[in-house]
């Protein structure tokens, strides 16, 4: 701001030619930039789609969406299981999560006190910060056995996998609800208070329809997370090829099934494993896409 | 007046910024230079992985400048890594698949290797038929009252496709036919050990090597798995485990090779969890 500042007191004809020079490098290496992302988002699809789109051609859209048979040695390519694991963690997480993050966030923006909060939210920060094999370690040394003395069984699976994924979406959440309800102007607040609402009833009537958008673009977000995630799940949701019959069962997701079987696939196997890429790549793009219409109808309106 | 060192500060940040972000995409030319060290790369098997690493710990001592990398990731990716090249030797709990066999691999037996069914210390069944304990890994037996136990569920838990140990398993107690698809699937023999150790209920099978007081293995038709009775050949679940490599071995793989076969790593280093080649 005080650089903006100074610039803006030159006059031009103080500009010496190469700064000039310079803020076209500048542009230059900008632009590149931009361009590497796009260049990268274009060249993963096309590499994915086209190492994984024959395994469709081969078994079948049909065939491989809708069969839950996944036995790639007798070139049988079922993936239904692996989507609908996929769906139960993430929608288990959400479940957990969720109301959890949300919480937290107007714990942060409406309630807590300025020290609390600069302690408290740097924490959740952090949260976000933690590399996902911790949260894997994290999940095989406490919740898993947790689990186990609770239901029984090996501790591996479904519940196992959504409480871990559900600690690990709660910091995306908050963040972003918390910006959202923050950014709800001031005087919306003081006009219910001034009609006589107490903070609950001003939270719950006025701040969160207000901040209603933000909150759900946030948890679209923590969906996308959790659909990706591969590592921590994959570390505590048992890995079986199937759907599970119940909480307590293993499962497997569209990530761990890569990462289970990358390391030794060939052939059509590991075109498989790109088509079960290809599948996924266009889950998270579809949740992107769900975030931008969401927003574009909220300014259309 | 005084915005022009800035301004230049600024620039050289920028500069700094992109030198750093451009030195991260270039290797580093110099780093082979200045070591002078000869690495051998070893994959595959984690059954094999704790006595090819204590083994090449003892080859690195004998032999100053070598270094000896040994990774896991299963008997498949050993296979695998050896045919590309990506490994000098790949380690393999299994024999080659049909397909595997015009891969230009030789085999060297180093071991030979029984499986172990475990189960929990506090589990009261010691022994299985053999046709028990396949109805057990099916999924026909699903409780621990149908093989003289409690009346529980029993809890499964097997390996991933590239373990050597789970096809192994597959080919000599199931007779080939499907596993459980239920069973919980962990992608290595030490978590199988550490699951079963700690889940009253579950079972699972790992290689002799493995086994630890903290799990209790399982008689097979009132064989144990001992190493008499493997010598013997009276227990069954038992296979070579192997090292494979390239064409045959060369240079620094055909040392290591020569040195995990002679009689003193045998003796103390393969004797230790397997039963060596030669008895």
């Amino acid at each position: 701001m005080l650089a903006g500042a100074r610039a803006a007191s030159i006059s031009q004809s103080e500009l010496e030619n190469h700064d000039v020079i310079k803020e076209r490098v500048l542009h230059g290496l900008l632009f590149a930039s931009a361009c590497v992302a796009v260049l990268g988002l274009v060249l993963i699809f096309a590499f994915v789609a086209v190492r994984g789109v024959p395994i469709f051609a081969k078994a079948g859209v049909v065939q491989m969406l809708s069969s839950t048979d996944w036995s790639p040695m007798d070139g049988r390519f079922g993936i239904l299981s692996f989507i609908v694991g996929s769906f139960a963690v993430t929608v288990g997480a959400l479940l957990l999560g969720a109301p959890l993050a949300v919480g937290a966030a107007i714990f942060l923006s409406e309630i807590a006190s300025p020290r609390v909060r600069s302690i408290v939210k740097p924490a959740v920060e952090l949260l976000a910060g933690i590399p996902s094999v911790v949260y894997g370690f994290f999940g095989v040394i406490v919740v898993v056995p947790q689990v186990r003395a609770l239901l029984g069984g090996s501790g591996f699976g479904l519940v196992s996998g959504c409480i871990v994924l559900a600690v690990m979406i709660v910091p995306t959440i908050a963040a972003i609800s918390e910006d959202a309800i923050s950014s709800v102007p001031r005087g919306f607040r003081e006009g219910s208070a001034a009609m006589g609402a107490t903070q609950w009833q001003t939270i719950k009537n006025v701040v969160l329809p207000a901040a209603r958008t933000g909150i759900v673009d946030a948890v679209v977000l923590g969906m996308g997370r959790a659909v990706g995630e591969t590592m921590a799940v994959l570390m505590v949701l048992g890995n079986a090829p199937v759907i599970p019959r119940g909480p307590s069962d293993p499962a497997s997701t569209l990530t761990s099934i890569i990462i289970l079987d990358m390391p030794y696939a060939s052939g059509d196997h590991q075109t498989a494993l790109f088509g079960i890429g290809l599948v996924l790549l266009l889950l998270s793009m579809s949740f992107v896409a769900a975030i931008r219409i969401l927003s574009r109808s909220r300014k259309a309106r | 007046m005084r915005q022009r060192p800035d301004t230049r500060l600024r620039a050289a940040g920028i500069a700094l910024i992109v030198v750093a972000a451009a030195s991260l995409l270039i290797p580093p030319a110099g780093c082979s230079r200045q070591e002078a060290v000869k690495t051998l790369n070893i994959s595959g098997s984690t059954t094999l992985l704790t006595m090819t690493e204590a083994a090449g710990q003892l080859f690195e001592e004998k032999n100053p400048g070598v270094r000896v990398m040994v990774q896991g990731g299963g008997s498949s990716v050993g296979i695998e890594d050896a045919a590309n090249g990506t490994a000098d030797i790949g380690t393999s709990s299994r024999d080659l698949a049909e397909e595997e066999k015009d891969l230009g691999l030789v085999d060297h037996k180093v071991a030979i290797d029984a499986i172990c069914i475990i189960v929990n210390p506090s589990n009261s069944v010691s022994n299985l038929t053999t046709e028990q304990a396949a109805g057990v890994f099916r999924g026909r037996v699903t409780s621990w009252n149908q093989v003289g136990g409690d009346d529980s569920p029993i809890v499964l838990v097997n390996r991933d496709e590239a373990s050597g140990t789970r096809e192994a398993f597959w080919k000599k107690m199931l007779d080939k036919q499907p596993f459980d698809r239920y069973a919980v699937i962990l992608p290595g023999t030490g978590q199988v050990r550490s699951v079963v150790a700690n889940a009253r209920d579950a079972i699972g099978y790992i290689s002799v090597g493995f086994v630890t007081d903290d799990v209790k293995t399982v008689s097979i038709s009132g064989v144990s798995p001992t190493k008499g009775n493997v010598v013997a050949k009276k227990y069954g679940l038992s296979r070579s485990l192997h090292y494979f490599t390239k064409g045959d071995p060369k240079g620094l793989a055909k040392q290591f090779i020569d040195f995990v076969l002679s009689s003193q790593v045998q003796e103390e280093i393969v004797g230790v969890e397997f039963v060596p080649v030669n008895e």
